[in-house]
């Protein structure tokens, strides 16, 4: 002891006062654990250095009971030998001397995370007590200090085949003076990385300091692995890329390499992560290979777009690097043999090469990847043209709401009339199809609470065959601004201007295809007026029926068969045989018919009309068991036959066949008139149980059941006249309720006049207004994106079929 | 009901929750595809087919039906 207690010793005792005195400069903030657990990153550092150099495959890390740390690995064990210049052991000397150690000389460890010496010297400075065993050379060696100082040299306790290090450790109470105890989750995350970061390296750890188990990180592909942990409960939209590159460059005036791994994963959430290390160091505020990983991907993916025609949603505009970024998780692994950090906790790298080393290697190895998964290239890329898309989006919003007095009333564009009422509650908006009719309800209007915005889209060609119309961009802008309340991320339903919200569109196609697009704009963008049951649909009449001044407006026509017949069967009555109806049961009757009349005239083209009426009309039975036998079918095929040369005898001579329904194990009777030249009606189980045949059926049965044909109708004067078909009936009925009477039909809202608006419509003493529920707005979805769809035949169908039912669109 | 509450996102076509007390951005799956839908609002990007002007005349003088199918 006393032969050791030279000058040397006296340096050192120095350098071990010097850290204990201000532990802060070498080891961190002693007060919120980040030192203490500093302490096991710098242990664990050398061990993995020894991973890096390849003679080191498993650290083992525990937490023991009395509050200390070991680190053991089965590297090289550090040398135990006398130091020639300083007449102590390496490993001691590497125990209490900063900058001791070989990693100053880049021949021992090419790269390393370690603080070069620094940090073990340090780590024994601040313990209470420290146990350093080397196994080497065929011995096992023991040296223990406290708080920094040795009393006795390192000794050989024994002889050992093994390899390695193990440093335990207990750190100071005296300078850990607030938090004392590792963080079992810290200490688990932290090891969790390294192997992640350290493929091929095993890292047990032990915390036994609980029940708990050991648990082992090992991974033959960190990178991939991590990536995959860290998107572990997202969506991935694909297995991990992995690249790996060694980049050759001058350092320190020799060609050297830095080595590039990477692993890379979109997911569909909308956050970026990257999780950037050097030389094992986690970097949290990056630096120059994030700069290198984010220039490489921004322009990968834009050149790959470009030559692949991907950007025309965007219309050319390069992906901006966030939106390419959007939901990527990144682990970038560079291994450098000098990198120099920003900061002391190395949170950020400057070292200017590695900007170029990542840049290359990722470039080329996500354009492989790209070539290589085309149908992935194209995923990757769509999402990044969204989330340009959604930016602009949202600037345009922003610069929508934000311009100067947009919410300003006086400011609000030319086309709107507001009301004078300000009292949301009682105003009301009418969005009104086109400028002639936006005129008219301007004038008609009650100006103290109601206010008009005209709106009337534009026509659009579409690639010539098609034109469409659209809402134009300075009339959705309007709306938004008449409503009051902002738009996207600034939209706050409580600031609607109007509480009732009223669509007033013609009675025609175009009508209901202007009030669809609108529609779908509210509940797509402000379900919430929807939700309120502040939007309204207006029901301009349809129909007027005049009889001498009084005027009756009717919305559809169905209300104006219903007015007709209530005016048809004034003063009459039915006599059928026995029986004499009138009144409600006539009344009744009549719609009946009526009702029969539209079923049949709706029936699809898998039948001709004329001959499913026929079959309807002669009162052959209709139950299913007809299609159980040949015989059977055969007789109601004679009846049919009878019953259209009745009614419709240029259709004759039928040609009937009877065959096998495919797949039923039934027969169906196809029916061609005119000899085989009309259409062709399939006559089948299926047919037979649609609900419009089963209800004509109802109708047809109850009519007849009310006595024999020839029916008469009498009226007030005992005039007669004969009703020989039971559908006969509605005509008649409907000719006497048109008598003295001129009905009107309005094509559109500019053929009233702005009283006929008032009255008919605006008027809230007289007016019908629907209001629209979440459901039916969900269904205009569906609407719009079959009016919208590229497929023509469907969208063609459907427009056909709700030209028919333009009244009747299920709202 | 089911069908009204996983429907596509109008904007990405992802099946998503369309109920709003469950997806507060419904019927998108993301404020983001909302905001994507919104630009294609004021892009006039939303076509409904306007009818020629010949073909106006042929669909206004097809009957117009009150018929209510399925009502029953």
């Amino acid at each position: 002891m006393s032969e050791q207690y030279d000058e040397t010793s006296i340096g050192v005792l120095e350098g071990m006062d010097r850290i204990r005195k201000k532990p802060g400069m070498y080891i961190g903030n002693v007060s919120d654990g980040s030192a203490l657990h500093h302490l096991i990153w710098e242990v664990v550092d050398n061990s993995v250095d020894e991973h890096l150099a390849g003679h080191c495959k498993t650290i083992t890390v525990k937490l023991h009971a009395d509050g200390s740390c070991s680190v053991r690995d089965d590297g090289r064990g550090i040398p135990v030998g006398i130091h020639p210049d300083k007449g102590i052991s390496a490993a001691t000397l590497v125990m209490t001397e900063l900058h001791a150690g070989g990693k100053f000389n880049n021949n021992s460890y090419a790269t390393s995370a370690g603080t070069h010496g620094v940090g073990v010297t340090a780590v024994n400075a601040v313990s209470e007590y420290l146990s350093l065993d080397v196994w080497r050379e065929g011995g096992h060696f023991h040296q223990d200090f406290v708080r920094g100082e040795f009393s006795k040299d390192i000794v050989r306790v024994g002889d050992s085949a093994e390899m390695g290090t193990r440093v335990r450790f207990k750190p100071d109470a005296e300078i850990f003076a607030i938090v004392l105890d590792f963080s079992s989750e810290l200490v688990e995350k932290r090891l969790r990385q390294m192997a992640f970061l350290n493929s091929g390296l095993r890292i047990v750890y032990h915390d036994e300091r609980g029940a708990k188990e050991p648990q082992e990180f090992f991974y033959e592909d960190g990178a991939i692995a991590y990536v995959n942990y860290l998107n572990e409960g997202k969506n991935t939209l694909h297995a991990p890329a992995f690249f790996r590159g060694d980049h050759e460059t001058m350092i320190d005036d020799r060609m050297q390499k830095i080595r590039v791994e990477c692993a890379l994963q979109w997911t569909d959430s909308y956050h970026e992560v990257c999780a950037a290390h050097t030389n094992n160091t986690h970097q949290t505020n990056g630096g120059t290979h994030v700069t290198g990983l984010r220039s490489a991907l921004t322009r990968t993916i834009n050149k790959y777009a470009q030559s692949n025609n991907l950007l025309k949603e965007t219309k050319g505009t390069a992906l901006s690097g966030d939106d390419v970024r959007e939901g990527l998780t990144v682990v970038l692994s560079l291994h450098h043999p000098h990198p120099s950090y920003k900061d002391q906790p190395k949170t950020e790298l400057v070292v200017q090469d590695a900007k170029g080393a990542v840049e290359a290697v990722i470039a080329e190895g996500l354009a492989r990847f790209f070539e290589e998964n085309p149908k992935l290239a194209k995923i990757i890329v769509d999402r990044g043209v969204l989330a340009a898309q959604a930016r602009a989006a949202a600037a345009r919003a922003r610069e929508l709401v934000t311009r100067k007095g947009a919410l300003d009333i006086s400011s609000l564009p030319g086309k709107l009339a507001d009301c004078q009422e300000r009292d949301p509650a009682k105003c009301e908006l009418y969005i009104v199809e086109g400028d002639s009719a936006g005129g008219s309800a301007k004038q008609g209007r009650d100006r103290k609470t109601q206010a008009i915005l005209p709106l009337r889209g534009k026509i659009l060609n579409v690639e010539r065959v098609r034109r469409e119309r659209v809402l134009q961009n300075q009339e959705v802008g309007t709306l938004i601004m008449a409503l009051g309340a902002g738009i996207a991320e600034t939209f706050d339903p409580e600031k609607i201007r109007y509480h009732k919200i009223c669509v007033m569109t013609d009675a025609d196609v175009d009508g209901s295809h202007i009030r669809t697009l609108l529609l779908t704009f509210f509940a797509r963008q402000m379900p919430e007026i929807i939700e309120r049951g502040y939007l309204y649909i207006a029901q301009p009449p349809l129909f007027g029926i005049k009889r001498g001044k009084k005027i009756v407006y009717v919305k559809d026509e169905q209300a104006l068969a219903q007015r007709l017949i209530d005016a048809g069967i004034e003063g009459v009555r039915l006599v059928c045989g026995e029986q004499v109806i009138d009144g409600e049961p006539l009344r009744k009757l009549a719609l009946d018919q009526h009702r029969a009349q539209s079923l049949l005239g709706h029936h699809g083209s898998r039948v001709d009309v004329r001959i499913l009426g026929a079959l309807i009309r002669s009162g052959v039975s209709l139950s299913r068991d007809v299609f159980d036998s040949e015989e059977k079918l055969q007789a109601l095929a004679d009846t049919l036959s009878a019953q259209v040369a009745l009614e419709n005898p240029e259709l004759m001579p039928l040609k009937q066949l009877i065959e096998d329904d495919p797949g039923v194990g039934r027969k169906r009777l196809i029916v061609r008139a005119r000899n085989g030249s009309g259409v062709r009606s399939v006559i089948d189980e299926d047919l037979m149980i649609s609900s419009e045949v089963r209800e004509l059926d109802a109708i047809y049965q109850r009519a007849r059941a009310l006595g024999p044909l020839p029916w008469k109708l009498v009226d007030e004067k005992l005039r007669e006249t004969p009703v020989a078909q039971i559908e006969r009936l509605y005509w008649v009925i409907d000719e006497r309720g048109r008598k003295g009477a001129d009905i009107q039909r309005y094509k559109g809202l500019g053929e009233m006049s702005a009283d006929q608006l008032w009255e008919t419509t605006m008027n809230p003493e007289n007016r019908v207004l629907l209001k629209v529920r979440v459901q039916d707005a969900v269904s205009m979805d569906k609407t719009l994106t079959l009016l919208m769809g590229d497929e023509v035949e469907p969208r063609r169908n459907f427009i056909e079929k709700n030209a028919l039912n333009v009244r009747n669109l299920d709202i | 009901m089911n069908a009204l509450t996983r429907a596509p996102c109008p904007t990405c076509r992802t099946l998503t929750v369309a109920i709003r007390s469950e997806n507060p951005t419904a019927p998108f799956c993301s404020t983001r595809c909302k905001l994507v839908d919104l630009g294609r609002w004021l892009d006039e990007s939303y076509g409904v087919p306007a009818p020629l002007a010949e073909d106006e005349d042929e669909l206004e003088s097809l009957p117009v039906s009150n018929a209510r199918r399925g009502d029953t």
